[in-house]
């Protein structure tokens, strides 16, 4: 095995699929065989010698397996993890039944096979340890169970990432989409601090050229500062073309909650295809909040009456507000930390501290 | 061209089952073990495909199974179960109950639910129910089962249902069934397992696990769904099915972005509106508001929606507990209890499961020191569940289960 010619590997691997022998093709495809140590079949680019003697798709799937090698030999892990996994998806794209979701699951299986063997790797240096496949894989992975919306599944890999000791000796461009798509999990996951640390880190740390790339991670980045009362400018949103996001601004920092809702529902399907709307929607706490902070500005005291508050939410076009949901409005914004002070049932008043009674909203997790 | 879709078949699945215990293996002794697994046969995953495998070589061309059985019950299984002395007491003959062996009905007998094993063949045509003879099936289960006045206890009537339904659903799985049947079945079981959430609330774990009920509830209301997305319309009760979905999953964010990405005319509907509504109150924690909205649901989405309630009610009481939460405190009891959907002595006990206090003059003292979650066990749910019980009223299980209402 560790002498043969690459015609002879050739013809092996293609006398396996004539004779229907899977298994003995896919040792002859799989790493673990002791061919991959075999120098005359790495080649760093075998296409040519493949298409002559094999047809396709079995052609390009060897021809990727001994690029693999080549690289392998040469210590750059990440291409070859990349050409391992195309030999993967190869397979499974010939399948072609069933939805489109069940091949990126099956998919997303192997990439996790090929992602634990890198995990798992003991053995080797550091120059040559296959961790250096890691973040890369979990990126790929990331993308998959994003799509397939089964983000508990990437859980494992932030763990196994977190834990290893080069987390940070990865190159730039593979840290800011794992940071990326670790802020968009802490997002889901209501983990506003860590998110914005996330997402921040991957606004600033990525390419000045990729205009596409700053935006897709501004779409989850304003979201994230916004709940945290860091509103941005018109200048940010004109330059990454991010307007739909100027009314929910304006409203959120006016109190107003009738254009938050006309905000909201017009740009709807924006909202949700970009899966932030259910986000967005948390903003409403943070506009009662700043909506009642503006009657305690106005009245001037600190017992104000609840029916001032109604009053505020009559103007905004709620009409389906009472007294009771004012005041479980009002407990809740306390309870939450941004009200400090309590209600009064008998005097129909909330009373509020005199120091501070509108804590700023980045002091409030 | 099938025995070729064969051998890719089988390949696949030796590679998946070799790739995923191959991990630690050492190098040398793989093409022994690989060849070990090859004639040790195939793990449970697998099942199905071997299943179609199997079904393929035995009738040429034939890739799916398709059941000839018209019984509710195959009559080999009858007979077996008979000789075994395996029948349920439902299934029995009338006046052979107490004999030594009792003796099967055929007009009673369900199919039981056996799990897949390897090497065993699920597949024989006599042994499967056609669709058309599983929606009669489900229906008498209904019927003559779980809306009967005269079985006793309910607890037994569900164990039995419960079982009965998932054998239909294992011959819809290997039949593939899909389309009107499909889905007219998966709503009758959807419905029923709501149902069922509600009325076993509180029952021993023995008798009645929740978290079971749960498991299968999600798996039967995700093919629902499913089958709503992939097949042609129209889908008359998909308006009723997704609202449920998003009332019994309350306040799940997957549950909530899948509604939205419904199409508008949809998400629009009364049922859905009232639906999303509910939910964002929850998310908004605005328990004021949820449960006024949820006086407005019909009795079935009442009963998809009972389990929240819990988590409604004590969210109310926290932050009310900070809220309110000053040394001169006076909150009216009634008032409590009003904004609860309870009487006034149910206010109060739950109030006291909750470390809230309750004076002399029935006024509360909101305190959040004194806040605490009720121990386990403390808390029965099922004591405060007239909000939903209400809604009951005229209607008969059959006709809840069935959706006609």
């Amino acid at each position: 095995m560790a002498h043969i010619t690459i015609n002879q590997y050739l013809q092996q691997v293609y006398d396996a699929i004539d004779n229907h022998d899977g298994s003995f093709c896919a040792e002859l495809l799989s790493f673990k065989h002791p061919h991959v140590a075999n120098p005359r079949l790495q080649l760093a680019s075998p296409e040519e010698k493949c298409q002559q003697l094999l047809e396709p798709p079995y052609d390009e799937m060897v021809a990727a397996h001994l690029r693999c090698t080549y690289a392998v030999s040469n210590h750059d892990f990440v291409e070859a993890y990349k050409f391992q996994t195309l030999v993967a998806e190869q397979q499974l794209q010939k399948k072609g039944k069933g939805q489109p979701g069940e091949m990126l699951e099956k998919a997303a299986e192997q990439l996790m096979s090929c992602f634990r063997v890198c995990a798992s790797d003991n053995r080797a240096g550091i120059e040559d340890s296959k961790k250096w496949g890691m973040m890369f894989l979990s990126n790929q992975l990331f993308k998959i169970y994003f799509k397939i919306n089964k983000l508990h599944l990437c859980k494992p890999l932030i763990r196994a990432i977190d834990s290893s000791n080069l987390k940070n000796d990865y190159s730039p461009a593979q840290k800011v989409t794992y940071k990326y798509y670790v802020g968009r999990k802490a997002m889901f996951d209501s983990d506003f601090k860590p998110a914005e640390e996330f997402l921040s880190y991957a606004f600033h740390h990525c390419h000045g050229s990729s205009q596409k790339n700053k935006r897709m991670i501004l779409i989850y980045l304003l979201p994230v500062k916004m709940l945290l009362g860091h509103m941005p400018t018109h200048q940010l949103l004109r330059k990454y073309d991010l307007m739909q996001f100027a009314d929910v601004t304006k409203s959120v920092s006016e109190g107003n909650l009738l254009l938050l809702n006309e905000a909201l529902s017009k740009h709807e399907t924006f909202f949700i295809r970009c899966g932030i709307f259910l986000i967005l929607e948390k903003l409403k706490i943070i506009t009662y909040r700043n909506l009642f902070k503006k009657v305690y500005l106005l009245l001037r005291t600190h017992q104000l009456p609840l029916d001032a508050f109604l009053v505020s939410l009559k103007m905004m076009q709620l009409d389906d507000v009472d007294i009771d949901e004012v005041q479980c409005i009002l407990a809740n914004l306390i309870y939450m930390g941004h009200i400090k002070g309590y209600i009064s049932h008998q005097h129909q008043k909330l009373v509020v501290s005199k120091q501070n009674p509108f804590p700023p909203l980045s002091s409030v997790s | 061209m099938c025995q070729f879709m064969t051998y890719k078949v089988k390949e696949q699945a030796i590679k998946k089952n070799s790739l995923s215990q191959r991990r630690d293996a050492p190098a040398g002794g793989e093409w022994r073990q690989r060849k070990e697994e090859r004639w040790r046969g195939q793990g449970k995953a697998q099942a199905r495909e071997v299943e179609e495998d199997e079904s393929c070589e035995q009738h040429g061309k034939e890739a799916v199974p398709r059941g000839t059985c018209q019984t509710m019950c195959p009559a080999r299984e009858l007979q077996d179960r008979e000789v075994q002395n395996r029948l349920h007491r439902f299934e029995m003959l009338a006046g052979t109950e107490r004999v030594r062996r009792p003796r099967g009905d055929p007009l009673r007998a369900v199919k039981e639910y056996t799990r897949p094993a390897a090497g065993k063949d699920s597949t024989n045509p006599t042994d499967l129910r056609p669709p058309a003879v599983l929606l009669k099936t489900v229906c008498y289960l209904i019927d003559d089962i779980a809306a009967s006045p005269h079985l006793h206890p309910w607890t037994e009537v569900y164990s039995f249902v419960f079982d009965r339904l998932r054998g239909v659903k294992q011959d819809m799985i290997i039949q593939r069934v899909s389309g009107l049947n499909c889905m007219a079945i998966l709503e009758r079981t959807v419905r029923f397992l709501i149902y069922a959430s509600y009325r076993l609330c509180g029952e021993p774990l023995w008798l009645y696990d929740p978290r079971i009920n749960d498991t299968h509830l999600q798996e039967s209301l995700s093919w629902l769904l499913d089958c709503y997305a992939t097949e042609t319309g129209p889908h008359p009760n998909q308006e009723e099915f997704q609202a449920l979905g998003l009332l019994y999953n309350l306040g799940s964010a997957r549950a909530t972005q899948h509604i939205m990405e419904l199409s508008g005319r949809l998400r629009t509907s009364p049922a859905i509106t009232l639906a999303l509504s509910i939910n964002r109150a929850f998310l908004e924690r605005n328990p004021v508001r949820m449960l006024r909205l949820a006086r407005r649901l019909n009795f079935i989405q009442g009963c998809a929606l009972h389990r929240h309630l819990v988590t409604c009610r004590r969210d109310l009481l926290l932050i009310y507990s900070h809220g309110y939460c000053s040394r001169n405190c006076r909150f009216p009891l009634d008032r409590l209890a009003q904004l609860l959907s309870l009487d006034t002595s149910l206010a109060a006990q739950l109030c006291q499961a909750y470390g809230v206090d309750v004076n002399q003059g029935n006024q509360l003292v909101f305190s959040k020191a004194a806040f605490t979650e009720p121990g386990k066990g403390k808390l029965h749910c099922k004591m405060y569940h007239n909000i939903v019980a209400e809604k009951q009223r005229e209607l008969s299980v059959g006709n809840i289960i069935h959706g006609c209402v």
